[in-house]
């Protein structure tokens, strides 16, 4: 198996007033092709952190991130952006949709910045499969909460990034929905070969992560028994 | 642009409403160039249509062309290196003697006396030969319902004018200009009774040299500039206009800065994505051309439209030169806006839409 994420000896210390707070101690993670890792813990428990310093959204304090094998932490704002358009595919809470483009739309944005030709046949297979397909051309306003996050996650492999990095995917779903979303993460990630990364609060969806991780108090450890 | 035209289609209410804005303003804007310009214009029409590079009044006129006194000596005495006329001007009142109301036909107008082969008459007219009593005015006496061959008279004495024809843009100081021989235009001004042969001012093409001390020459700029109330009436509306323009760019900054900066966290989630401060600050900087664009080709249209129906009742002067200096200042201010909102997007920390 291809390791794609490879993080050592990170850590993150944030300024508080006159004092230092090491919000991430060091942190050793790792992340193989066809896994998708839960990561849990409460909240101010350093999870966010962690998954901003992987998607690369902050640098770490000490440490580095390597992504496919290359350096990732050490580059400076705009190779990261670029990385991040090309390679990481983000799932976020607050939906990664842009409200004024329908769903199609939002999938040929990506073309459009990268000036490279629209993907029809794979994004006619991705809408069948995440069930997409008869709300393409609507915006995100007119969509369900399970229906605008099965279109984020469209969104999120659309470009065939190598990883993809949810935040509460399921946050806004109800039970039924969010097994749906979850279960078909898992099977994205097992079939394209992807590393995905799960920072959730709910442990039910926790059964189809192949490997969780604990956050508390800024240290990161395996949970062994699920 | 993908993103910039998306969101103006998907918004349509939002930015129609501020296309509206952009267009009346530019709509005010344009109006109030093309008023100033038609009033100043109006100031100066008979003057520019000379096409004269230099006038020359006596000194003692004090920069008044109708204060100047000029016999056939001077005229002889200014050495100009092109041709050069002899001109009358005086103001009159006419009426319409066949009116209902004779007092209420009454009108400001000028006479102006030339020599019937001087290029101060009218090149339009060149086939009509001023003598006597026949006379070349301007046609907004037409307006007032002068048609040629009609005649008319002068407040406080019995002579009487018969029009031969109309000309264009001829007025002075926004009264209307009536050509005539200068004889005609001597007998008027000084009486029929032992006329002198004086004359206002010598109207000059080229340079003149070597002015007898009692004379003075004016380049045909600043004979106008002498004109009462001209320069101070420029100036005033030039100042309105230009702060017209500074506020609107203002207006359209501010309106593109609160654009940019209610959708901070949906830029904070596209830089998360990825998606560089270029591209993003490029989809500002061509919303805000394509806003302006929308705008400003309303108001030109709406000026446009203004200037058919108004043209007959005041002064509307389209002047493109000044339009496409407006419209130059409000795309570089509204570039501006756009780079000061381009600013507040380069700040967004796409940590935040994150949520971390």
């Amino acid at each position: 198996m291809k390791l794609l994420i490879e993080m050592t000896g990170v850590t993150k210390d944030f300024l508080q007033g006159d004092n230092v707070i090491r919000a991430l101690k060091e942190t050793n993670f790792t992340a193989y092709e066809g896994e998708l890792i839960g990561i849990v813990g409460p909240s101010g428990s350093g999870k966010s952190t962690f998954l901003t310093i992987l998607g690369g959204l902050q640098k770490p304090t000490t440490g580095r991130v390597l992504l496919n094998g290359k350096p990732f932490s050490e580059l400076d704002i705009n190779e990261k952006s670029k990385i991040r358009l090309e390679n990481i595919g983000f799932i976020l809470q607050a939906s990664n949709l842009i409200p004024f483009l329908t769903i199609k739309e939002q999938m040929i944005l990506y073309n459009k910045i990268t000036k490279t030709k629209v993907n029809q046949t794979w994004m006619n297979e991705l809408f069948l499969k995440l069930d997409v397909e008869k709300i393409k051309n609507k915006y995100p306003n007119e969509l369900s909460g399970g229906e605008r996050q099965r279109s984020a996650i469209a969104k999120a492999l659309y470009h065939q990034p190598s990883v993809i990095f949810a935040d509460e995917p399921t946050a806004s779903l109800d039970t039924n929905r969010a097994f749906e979303v979850v279960k078909l993460l898992a099977r994205e990630t097992k079939e394209q070969k992807k590393a995905t990364i799960m920072v959730t609060h709910d442990e039910r969806m926790l059964e189809f992560c192949d490997k969780v991780y604990v956050i508390v108090d800024g240290v990161l450890s395996e949970r062994t028994s699920t | 642009m993908f993103l910039a035209i998306k969101e103006l289609k998907h918004s349509k209410t939002k930015f129609a409403l501020i296309i509206a804005v952009v267009s009346l303003i530019s709509y005010l804007v344009y109006c109030l160039t093309s008023l100033a310009n038609g009033l100043a214009s109006s100031y100066t029409n008979a003057v520019e249509k000379w096409h004269a590079d230099q006038v020359v009044l006596t000194v003692d006129a004090n920069d008044n062309l109708m204060m100047s006194f000029m016999g056939q000596e001077d005229f002889d005495a200014v050495d100009a290196n092109g041709s050069k006329a002899r001109i009358g001007l005086f103001p009159a009142v006419i009426n319409d003697p066949l009116a209902d109301n004779v007092l209420d036909s009454r009108l400001d107008v000028y006479f102006l006396g030339i020599d019937d082969d001087s290029f101060i008459k009218p090149s339009e007219l060149e086939d009509l030969t001023l003598t006597g009593n026949q006379v070349i005015v301007d046609e907004e006496l037409r307006n007032e319902g002068y048609e040629v061959g009609d005649v008319f008279g002068v407040t406080g004495s019995t002579m009487q004018y018969e029009i031969i024809g109309f000309s264009s843009n001829t007025t002075y100081q926004t009264a209307p200009v009536v050509f005539m021989s200068l004889d005609t235009w001597q007998e008027y001004r000084y009486g029929s009774f032992n006329t002198p042969n004086l004359f206002s001012g010598v109207v000059v093409k080229g340079e003149t040299s070597d002015l007898p001390s009692n004379l003075l020459s004016y380049t045909t700029k600043d004979f106008i500039a002498t004109l009462p109330g001209y320069t101070a009436q420029v100036l005033t509306f030039s100042v309105m206009i230009v702060f017209l323009i500074i506020i609107t760019a203002f207006v359209l900054g501010i309106f593109i800065y609160v654009l940019t900066i209610q959708k901070t966290s949906m830029f904070g989630v596209m830089k998360a994505q990825g998606i560089s401060n270029g591209y993003i600050s490029l989809s500002v900087i061509v919303q805000t051309f394509l806003l302006v664009s929308f705008g400003v080709v309303i108001g030109l249209v709406l000026t446009t439209l203004t200037g058919i129906f108004l043209s007959d009742v005041i002064p509307f002067a389209v002047n493109l030169m000044f339009y496409s200096l407006i419209t130059a200042a409000f795309f570089l201010f509204a570039l501006f806006g756009g780079l000061f909102s381009v600013s507040a997007v380069l700040k967004i920390d796409p940590l935040k839409a994150i949520g971390g």
